[in-house]
């Protein structure tokens, strides 16, 4: 175990080395500047680190990239952060404790708790930018948090889009059927209304609604109830992993031929690696490209050459590294459109230059060119779990909600 | 050099403060406290109404689980209704913060006896199990009640105001937590001068014994709960004004036993030890960010390897505390004194 430690040790400093000499590498055009701030509340430890290590590692590598090419206009960014355990009260001192020592203009939060509860603060400072590994519907209200968006479709959007490729998979002119099973979280409830009322108006019949504790292992009662609702599709929200393998596993033995969806933080590798074969054939929605996919584009190929200096090690790179990435991306636009125009980098500004956000090129990131829409991205793509490639692809076009 | 305490009447006797040493250190430190805002950054200033919050909060619950014997796992649940109570108080009838705060408190207390009934019949692990079950219940209602509570989605609050005053940044919550945490710690430390408080400790001691001395059982066991989850609900108004937003997730299990732990830290049946114990428990982890800190200029991947680490040496601590001094931090700050008040002639 001693080894182990020293072997981490001592790819540790190796990573270090390799992020101090890209970092001397960076023009010098970029270091006369005063730096640009991203700060973050990150949950490095706590129950969301499995996530937590790989935002920071994408928002890591986006600094180190963007500071090699020049940085914004000329500022160099630096990246400053605290680990939050994913609590909302040390997340909150996290926050005041970055903000109370450097100019921050852009921010990530951890969670939609801590991005609700920092709103009013946000709102009155005016400074700030927020967002970060929420997608929470309630975020894109633009009259309660006119200072936060969402890097991607909101959940309700990420329904709209699984909804949108539903529709097209009815057999004979009739629309398929789908049952939502969501955990009892503010996380799991958050599409459901809105989905129900987005099904109803295409024409798709909800035949069951299941609602479990979030990493529930014992389903057979629900498993039950979807025997006899014999749903086409069930879409899974408000969970990681469990227990969308129980439902999938009993359903199957059952013989029913249902097919099964989920939403970003339930559509990575995890569940391979955790079902292996018996995930195939599960799809999620997806905003962004996988780290594996076939895809290619600029700042993808900027993206994986990074990531594979920094860390050669580590292969495949999960959804929330390719989340941490694209917010930073998304804040480095923002904070250039709005120095471009003149401006001064308020919240209020930056929230301007980010609704003006058309047709942006994300260099292969997204796969389609995005528009921002009431404080988010509302696109994405459905991918397939092929099990024995290891691997998601996709089996939609682009979905852009308008 | 403080060499004895000669009392020479009742009322000496009884008096909070014994000696003029301890009344100046006492004044110096609530000068310290006054002081405090106009010298600290923003971040020290929202950790000072933390520590303010949780040590109302855990001194509430040594009332019950120190003083009385009556362990409880509902603590949050009790922050919970106070939470809510004045969330929904402040969006639906505009009251200052003076009185949505005291009707927490009253609500929570209620609801406290409710809870504390099944300790007529039970106590120990059995009565953690029944307050848990309380709390859960609670948690419940937080999530299912949407028309009052807002459902998951939890509700959001207008600053905390009074007489045409919002209080809104820290540095206003500043001058309504702590003032009150000074309060309710000193009311607390009067109750145990009085019968009420003698009846806590003999119920805690033996509750037979204390009821063959004419104690009813039934009636102060309810008055202590009653007057813990007063103590929780005022800090859970207050905790849901600093934050202004409440939802289900504000006040988790592990909040119960974040108090729980303070309380145990600090040590129980010490109204001293809820106070190191709030502190500590909350100002810890973030003085253990300071080793993150030091090494990240070093290695830059610090705060990936640091962050479990800190949860681990914070938890080793704790455990490090509970063995060493059972009696928990009022102990060893009891030794200190000792230690300085015999200073420098003591061998």
């Amino acid at each position: 175990m001693f080894k182990s430690i020293l072997s981490k040790g001592r790819k540790l400093a190796g990573i270090g080395s390799i992020a101090a000499a890209l970092v001397a590498a960076a023009p010098a055009v970029a270091q006369d500047k005063e730096p640009i701030v991203f700060g973050g509340s990150i949950p490095l430890s706590g129950v969301f680190a499995f996530a937590g290590v790989h935002l920071h590692a994408g928002l890591t590598d986006y600094t180190t990239w963007i500071n090699s090419q020049g940085g914004i206009n000329g500022h160099p960014v630096k990246y400053v952060m605290e680990d939050t355990g994913y609590e909302v009260d040390r997340s909150v001192a996290a926050f005041k404790k970055i903000t109370g020592s450097n100019t921050v203009p852009v921010y990530y939060g951890d969670s939609t708790g801590f991005m609700k509860t920092i709103a009013s603060e946000l709102n009155s400072r005016g400074s700030t930018l927020m967002s970060g590994a929420s997608f929470a519907t309630a975020l894109t209200d633009n009259e309660q948090y006119p200072n936060q968006f969402v890097p991607g479709p909101n959940y309700t959007q990420m329904f709209g889009i699984i909804l949108e490729y539903i529709a097209t998979q009815g057999k004979d002119g009739e629309k398929p059927t789908v049952a939502f099973v969501y955990s009892d979280t503010e996380f799991g409830k958050d599409p459901i209304e809105n989905g129900k009322a987005k099904a109803a108006e295409m024409g798709i019949e909800v035949v069951e609604e299941i609602v479990t504790k979030p990493g529930s292992v014992d389903v057979s009662a629900e498993v039950l109830k979807m025997r006899r609702a014999r749903p086409d599709f069930v879409v899974f929200h408000g969970y990681v992993l469990s227990p969308i393998n129980e439902f999938m596993v009993q359903m199957r033995q059952m013989g029913l031929d249902t097919q099964f969806m989920g939403t970003f933080w339930s559509s990575d590798k995890l569940i391979i690696n955790k079902m292996g074969e018996d995930a195939d054939g599960y799809m999620g929605v997806m905003p962004y490209n996988y780290y594996d996919s076939a895809e290619g584009g600029p700042m993808l190929d900027a993206l994986r050459a990074t990531a594979e200096k920094s860390d050669p090690d580590a292969g495949y790179r999960p959804t929330g590294y390719m989340q941490g990435w694209f917010n930073a991306m998304v804040w480095t636009e923002v904070i250039k459109r709005t120095m471009d125009a003149g401006k001064e980098l308020t919240a209020e500004n930056m929230a301007e230059s980010l609704a003006s956000i058309k047709n942006w090129d994300t260099g292969g990131i997204i796969g389609i060119p995005v528009t921002a829409h009431d404080m988010s991205f509302p696109v994405g793509r459905i991918w397939r779990v092929n099990a024995k490639e290891g691997r998601y692809e996709p089996v939609s076009d682009w979905i852009h909600l308008d | 050099m403080r060499i004895g305490d000669a009392k020479q009447s009742y009322e000496a006797d009884e008096a909070i403060l014994t000696s003029s040493t301890q009344k100046i250190w006492f004044a110096l430190f609530l000068f310290a406290l006054l002081l405090f805002p106009f010298v600290a950054d923003a971040y020290l200033l929202y950790l000072g109404c933390l520590v303010g919050i949780a040590v109302i909060s855990t001194t509430g619950l040594n009332i019950l689980t120190g003083f009385t014997g009556l362990i409880s796992l509902g603590q949050a649940g009790f922050m919970g209704v106070g939470g809510y109570t004045v969330a929904w108080l402040s969006a639906n009838t505009g009251l200052p913060f003076p009185v949505t705060l005291l009707l927490a408190g009253l609500l929570a207390a209620a609801v406290g006896i409710l809870v504390g009934l099944p300790s007529l019949r039970v106590k120990g692990l059995y009565l953690a199990i029944a307050t848990l079950a309380a709390s859960v219940f609670l948690h419940f209602i937080f999530a299912e009640w949407e028309s009052v509570t807002g459902g998951m989605g939890g509700l959001s609050l207008e600053p905390a105001h009074l007489f045409g005053l919002t209080f809104q940044s820290d540095f206003g919550m500043y001058f309504i937590i702590v003032p009150l945490a000074v309060l309710m710690v000193l009311a607390a430390k009067n109750v145990f001068r009085t019968r009420i408080g003698r009846a806590f400790i003999a119920i805690r001691d033996r509750d037979i014994s204390a009821e063959i001395l004419g104690i009813n059982l039934l009636h102060y066991k309810l008055m202590s709960f009653a007057l813990s989850s007063f103590y929780a609900g005022v800090a859970g108004g207050l905790f849901a004004y600093f934050f202004r937003v409440v939802t289900p997730e504000s006040f988790p299990l592990s909040m119960s036993i974040f108090y729980l732990a303070a309380v145990i830290v600090g040590g129980m049946g010490n109204l001293l030890g809820g106070i190191l114990g709030a502190a500590f428990m909350t100002l810890i982890p973030e003085a253990l960010k300071l080793l993150t800190a030091a090494l990240t200029p070093f290695y830059p991947n610090a705060p990936i390897f640091m962050s479990p680490m800190l949860e681990i040496i914070f938890g080793a601590l704790i455990v490090g505390f509970l063995i060493f001094e059972p009696h928990g931090l009022a102990e060893i700050w009891h030794r200190i004194r000792r230690f300085f008040s015999l200073w420098p002639f003591k061998n």
